[in-house]
């Protein structure tokens, strides 16, 4: 028989099949469209890692007050500002002391401060609320991983402007923002000066200002300090510099730590790993939904065989060979899995297209794994449909054989 | 009588079925001759060997032991794809049960033969199409066999059966199903096909009446051959 002709009754076997058979396609479908999904999510993802990867310099260090676990928790310098009350508590804070001792550290290139916090900002008759960092203007420039998409960067002259990212330009309130305009924040008046090319709803702005409009902030105290070294490929040993530096200044000792100082590269790292794990996790949850495809698909054949096998034997009277038989059940399996496949396909599509929706679309990532190149990806598509008629043929292959290898004797006579 | 006269010879065939540790012989060391362009009926009572001996000559099945001639070759000893395309070309199988492919048309049913046969497509529909028109059936061709009479379903049967041009024709109770008198059409069809189309038709039944539209007549009895006579004037 030629291939044509088989195929055409191996067609016309899905389509007369019974329920059984469209359950099977459908757990096909299931199998396929969690695999889709999935790959669009750990692709997307993994896009939003490297992408970070460039961005965040592996050269970048990043210094906050208190230990980085409960047990270290030592006994810290206090706060000594300006008479306030917090100078009396016994409070553990980056000063400029520390900053003093830091600069004697010949690995350092550049130094950020920074303190940041919610505030309220109003634009026309709207409201929002966004987080406020105060920087730097002489080094935040030199330092930041954020690229510039309109405008310019903040400068040492500057008072009562700000930078915004460019979720707060793009869709925050009703009406773009643009460069010059102005906005309120706690009811001061700033000017845009700059917009960042990324996805965040962060406002920039010099140091001084932001004392002034953060609550509870104490000037000359930050939050974090930013550091940049010389050599990225030096990077242990600057740690090591640093943290011996910031122990002395602090009379804290290795165990006892009052201040945390850790790479972006080591951030970067275990994020990595734990999306990796999650990935795999996930993959894992779709190979079984696959596997239980192809089991369902195994299990629809061998019963479709005993169906057919008054069929089969009919055939072979006729003049069909062993292996026309092989072919058509063959092809019949191969053909559930293609449908099963192609709507499986389908299906995972319009389920991670509607899954921003389901969580609150609120983050770049999210933003970048649902966009169109990620999901219509043709290759995925191709590999996924070619797996589930390899998944059909494969498990389809036993029952096929054998329904070939009856005798048609024996196969008329069946009921 | 020459040799190229004997379109099929069984050679001490025996048959016997295993049904576990029992064993049933259905077939005790038959030989037989069948002439080209002869119409057979094979008769005898329920259980005496008819359909095994009906399926030995269709090459549906291998006996136990001893040797059947097909045209001079011994189909004993020829594999299953072999045996296959042998069938398909030389002999057309009409059953009780009419034995039609339920999710396929007339017209297709018909077909399926010439496709295992990789006859081509044009050939091959207008074949089928004057093959229908024999058995009265050409307004019947999109119909699927469900939607058929019991009389109308054995007509494609015996269509499918012709449609490969095949030397002989081998029904196993045709009109077993059938009322008497479309069982009546069913032997008249044949029995022209014999007479007007000179095939070689090869009938078991157990119904006497029936027996007597064939020309040779193998009576059977517990899986031996009882009997063998002619008769000269046959109705039809
Ligand atoms: N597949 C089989 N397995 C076991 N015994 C069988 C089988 N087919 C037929 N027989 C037995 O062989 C004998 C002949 O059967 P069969 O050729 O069908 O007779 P008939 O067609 O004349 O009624 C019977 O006793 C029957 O029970
Ligand atoms: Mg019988």
């Amino acid at each position: 028989m030629k291939f044509t002709k088989a195929f055409k009754h191996a067609l016309n076997m899905v389509l007369h099949s019974k329920l059984r058979s469209w359950l099977t396609i459908l757990g096909i479908i299931i199998g396929v469209a969690a695999v889709i999904s999935i790959v669009a999510m750990g692709e997307a993802l993994e896009q939003d890692m490297t992408s970070q990867l460039d961005d965040l310099g592996g050269d970048l260090l990043t210094l906050t007050a208190g230990a980085s676990s409960a047990h270290s928790f030592g006994q810290g310098r206090m706060g000594n500002f300006g008479g306030s009350a917090s100078a009396t508590d016994e409070e553990i804070v980056l000063d400029k002391t520390d900053l003093q001792a830091l600069k004697g550290v010949s690995d350092i290139k550049l130094m950020d401060t920074q303190i940041s916090g919610r505030v309220d900002i109003y634009y026309v008759a709207e409201k929002g609320s966004v987080t406020v960092t105060g920087v730097d203007p002489l080094t935040w420039y030199q330092i930041t991983t954020s690229k510039l998409k309109d405008g310019r960067m903040l400068g040492s002259a500057d008072s009562n402007v700000i930078m915004i990212g460019g979720r707060v330009a793009e869709s925050f309130f009703d009406k773009q923002l643009g460069i010059n305009q102005l906005i309120t924040i706690e009811d001061r008046l700033f000017r845009i000066v700059g917009i960042l090319d990324d996805q965040s709803t962060s406002v920039y702005m010099p140091i001084n200002l932001a004392y002034e409009i953060i609550d509870d902030k104490e000037k000359g105290v930050y939050d974090k300090i930013i550091i940049k070294i010389k050599d990225e490929e030096q990077i242990d040993i600057a740690m090591e510099n640093i943290e011996q530096k910031l122990m002395i200044a602090r009379h804290v000792t290795k165990d006892k730590l009052d201040f945390t100082l850790s790479s972006n590269q080591a951030q970067n790292d275990s994020r990595a790993e734990m999306i990796n794990s999650l990935t795999m996790f996930l993959t894992a949850i779709a190979a079984v939904a696959l596997l239980v495809g192809a089991v369902g698909i195994a299990n629809t054949m061998f019963t479709s065989v005993l169906e057919k096998t008054k069929e089969i034997g009919i055939m072979k009277a006729i003049g069909a060979r062993n292996n026309d038989i092989l072919i058509i059940f063959l092809l019949n399996a191969g053909l559930i899995g293609l449908i099963g496949g192609i709507l499986g396909i389908i299906f995972g599509t319009l389920l991670s297209g509607s899954l921003p929706a389901l969580m609150g679309d609120t983050t770049g990532i999210m933003n970048r794994m649902f966009s169109a190149d990620t999901i219509i990806n043709l290759k995925m598509s191709v590999i996924a449909v070619s797996m589930s008629v390899f998944i059909g043929m494969g498990s389809g292959a036993i029952p096929a054989y054998q329904a070939s290898r009856l005798k048609p004797v024996d196969a008329l006579r069946y009921e | 009588m020459t040799k190229d006269n004997i379109l099929l010879k069984l050679e001490n065939v025996s048959k016997i079925y295993k049904m576990g540790e029992v064993e049933v012989p259905a077939l005790k060391n038959v030989s037989v001759e069948i002439k080209k362009g002869d119409f057979v009926a094979i008769i005898g009572a329920s259980g005496s060997g008819k359909s095994t001996m009906m399926n030995l000559i269709g090459c549906l099945d291998t006996p136990t032991s001893g040797n059947i001639f097909l045209k001079s070759k011994n189909i004993s000893l020829l594999d299953e794809s072999d045996l296959a395309s042998h069938r398909g070309k030389t002999i057309g199988f009409i059953f009780q049960q009419y034995n039609l492919i339920p999710s396929i048309s007339t017209f297709d049913n018909v077909l399926l033969p010439l496709e295992f046969q990789e006859i081509d497509d044009k050939k091959a529909s207008e074949r089928v199409k004057k093959i229908l028109s024999i058995v009265g059936l050409s307004d019947k061709m999109f119909n699927l066999p469900t939607q058929l009479s019991g009389g109308q379903q054995q007509r494609v049967s015996i269509a499918r059966s012709l449609v490969g041009d095949p030397e002989v024709i081998l029904a196993d109770e045709p009109t077993g199903a059938l009322d008497s008198v479309t069982g009546k059409d069913i032997l008249r069809i044949l029995h022209k096909l014999w007479k007007e189309e000179g095939k070689t038709i090869i009938l078991v039944t157990h119904d006497l009446k029936l027996a007597k539209y064939a020309h040779t007549t193998i009576e059977l009895k517990d899986g031996e051959i009882l009997k063998t006579y002619q008769n000269h004037n046959e109705v039809g």
